[in-house]
């Protein structure tokens, strides 16, 4: 059986699998994790626990069982990456793309308006949006949305750049001389030459929705958000419960190290595909 | 001193950008007056509730924040009036009175608050940025296997770590376990800020933790880009022809390393924005009574004329900081301002 070049590219690269493994190992303890450990996370028992035999991760303030806690967090702050990459990267390569593929005034225009909203630091638009949303539609999900909504600016300007420089090459020029439309030209030329791109920042994305969620969570929570759950909100409880003054290490180092272990993984894959990208980089 | 090359190119260069700067801060502005205006839930009805709940033991207060509230928001105008009204008071710096922090000026609080902020995220940003590039630019030049795996290794898991979860390790670590630093606030309580030394050590003594948590995240960003710069700029063809013709090795290195340090200076600029981010979330772990601080507050008692304000001065704060960058890297590289002029 003949392994397609690609492929063998990115199993020869070490960095990439590694990435891929741990990736793999944290989507598995969210998919496979509450199913095999089936507490719910919200039923509340005696408060601060330690990690026992019958309690993994102890509980927490409220008397919440922490490892289920953790378990469905993953799960939730999966959820919330992917949405935040499928909007971001959805609304940058659209705009991007008809800003590279039509010159002139549409370009114009659609980069004056990525510019700005290139200027405007995101999280702070997300966070004065929220802001006026009621407390309890203040949940994960939607701080993802909001995020999505406004960090495509920098890979709309990347798509934009690609395909102008793609728009001179002898490839693109010959089927224009077919006679392909426009439209064609972006999904038959031009997408298949940016795809590993296209998939590296969508991992990016992916990263940046977990990470942001995480660190808007601290700001925007309340404490009346008992019910919503994510990586993001069971730190924003250790900071609520003080549990780095109490000695309460169980609830504030799980979630850390997991985000911590999913960004770098999703770093390490869209390295790797960037490499695949671009052949220059592999050497060194 | 080398005198200024302050020409027209760099004139022009100055006036386009500060064009930009001005219409990008009037969108920002409009973004603000249009928001409150289109979620379909009137904020302001819940928010005379809460006024009502949150004043319980001074009644006499409730009407004349109510008052204060409206006065701001001005709903009762026509929409043109309520625009025009909002954008001459945004450009002066009048953004109304605080609901939290009654009868405080929102302007008052944010003079207040922001000072606190620039004193955490200016220092540790600016060392952060020179002693990460001094050490990024070595492990690079050296390519001594063991250091320089180090140096990877840390840039790139580090720069990952949120600055607050940091903030927390660093709490557990030296304010619970060993108890060798406080857990918060900015200064033990009875003393007053003044420029004794008691207070200076007690303020730096409280400054080390928040500092450490923004510094080291920082630090390691940095490195891991300066170190691929200038692996980059190594295998360039001026610095394999010096090399070949016998330039000393520091001097190799002194070129180098300012070539690969533009780039830098670009990224700082961009890593501003998001770097006050991170600080906000760190002073609320920390009670550091910076704006951050304030913002989580403002937000929890949905204050919204508070929450406005700082909204619109950290976007001027980001803004004229990516200014000031914009410039210094005009002077330093003379090709921006040409290549600016078309």
């Amino acid at each position: 059986m003949r392994v397609p070049l690609y492929i063998y590219v990115l199993i020869k690269n070490k960095r990439f699998m590694l990435g891929l493994i741990i990736f793999i190992v944290i989507v598995g303890m969210g998919l496979i994790g509450p199913l095999v450990y089936p507490r719910d996370p919200l039923t509340r028992g005696t408060k601060y626990l330690p990690p026992s035999l019958e309690y993994p991760l102890g509980t927490d303030g409220f008397g919440r069982d922490v490892f289920a806690q953790f378990l469905y967090s993953i799960r939730t702050s999966l959820s919330v990456g992917l949405i935040t990459a499928v909007i971001a990267t959805g609304l940058g390569l659209v705009i991007g793309a008809i800003a590279g593929i039509k010159s002139g005034l549409v370009d114009e225009i659609l980069m004056s308006i990525t510019n700005i909203f290139l200027a405007i630091p995101n999280w702070l638009v997300a966070v004065l949006v929220a802001s006026y949303l009621p407390v309890e539609y203040r949940g994960p999900h939607i701080i993802a949305f909001l995020i999505g909504l406004f960090s495509w600016p920098w890979f709309a300007r990347a798509v934009r750049a690609q395909f102008m420089s793609l728009r001179e090459r002898d490839f693109v020029a010959l089927s224009r001389i077919a006679g392909y439309s426009d439209i064609r030209l972006v999904f038959e030329d031009l997408l298949p030459s940016i795809g590993p791109y296209i998939v590296g920042s969508f991992a990016t994305f992916m990263a940046s929705g977990i990470a942001g969620e995480a660190g808007l969570a601290m700001l925007l929570s309340t404490e009346t958000m008992v019910k919503y759950l994510s990586l993001g909100m069971m730190l924003f409880w250790a900071n609520y419960f003080l549990a780095y003054v109490t000695g309460a290490w169980w609830l504030f180092l799980p979630p850390g190290i997991t985000i911590v272990a999913l960004t770098t993984s999703l770093a390490l894959l869209a390295l790797g595909l960037e490499e695949l990208f671009n052949p220059r980089l592999r050497e060194s | 001193m080398a005198k200024l090359p302050i020409d027209r190119t760099m004139v022009m260069y100055i006036a386009k950008k500060v064009i930009t700067l001005i219409i990008t801060y009037f969108i920002a502005i409009c973004i603000v007056f249009i928001l409150p205006r289109l979620i379909p839930a009137n904020p302001l009805a819940t928010r005379l509730q809460q006024i009502i709940t949150y004043y319980i033991y001074k009644p006499e207060l409730v009407p004349i924040v109510w008052r204060e509230l409206l006065n701001i928001f001005q709903f009762d105008k026509p929409l043109h009036v309520q625009f025009i009204n909002f954008l001459r008071r945004a450009f002066v710096g009048d953004f109304g009175i605080s609901v939290d922090m009654y009868p405080m000026k929102v302007m008052d609080v944010i003079a207040m608050s922001l000072p606190w902020t620039l004193a955490l995220v200016v220092p540790a940003a600016l060392a952060s940025w020179f002693t990460g590039n001094i050490i990024g630019a070595y492990a690079g030049y050296k390519r001594s296997g063991a250091l320089e795996n180090i140096i990877v290794g840390y840039s790139f898991i580090v720069s990952r770590i949120p600055y607050f979860w940091l903030a927390m390790l660093l709490l557990y670590a030296f304010a619970f376990s060993l108890r060798i630093f406080p857990v918060g606030g900015i200064y033990s309580s009875g003393l007053k800020p003044s420029f004794t030394l008691d207070f200076i050590v007690d303020y730096l003594w409280h400054y080390t933790l928040p500092f450490l948590s923004i510094y080291l995240v920082e630090v390691a960003g940095w490195m891991g880009s300066m170190r691929m710069l200038i692996s980059g700029e190594l295998g360039t063809d001026y610095i394999l022809y010096s090399e070949s013709v016998g330039v000393k090795d520091s001097t190799l290195f002194k070129y180098a390393y300012r070539n690969s340090l533009l780039p830098q200076v670009t990224g700082l600029a961009l890593r501003l924005g998001f770097a006050t981010t991170g600080v906000f979330i760190v002073e609320t772990v920390f009670n550091y009574p910076g704006l951050g601080y304030f913002l989580a507050r403002a937000i929890g008692a949905l204050d919204y004329p508070l929450i406005q304000g700082i909204f619109l001065i950290v976007i001027a704060t980001v803004f004229l900081a990516n200014f000031l960058v914009d410039f210094i890297y005009a002077l330093v590289d003379p090709r921006i301002r040409i290549g600016g002029r078309g």
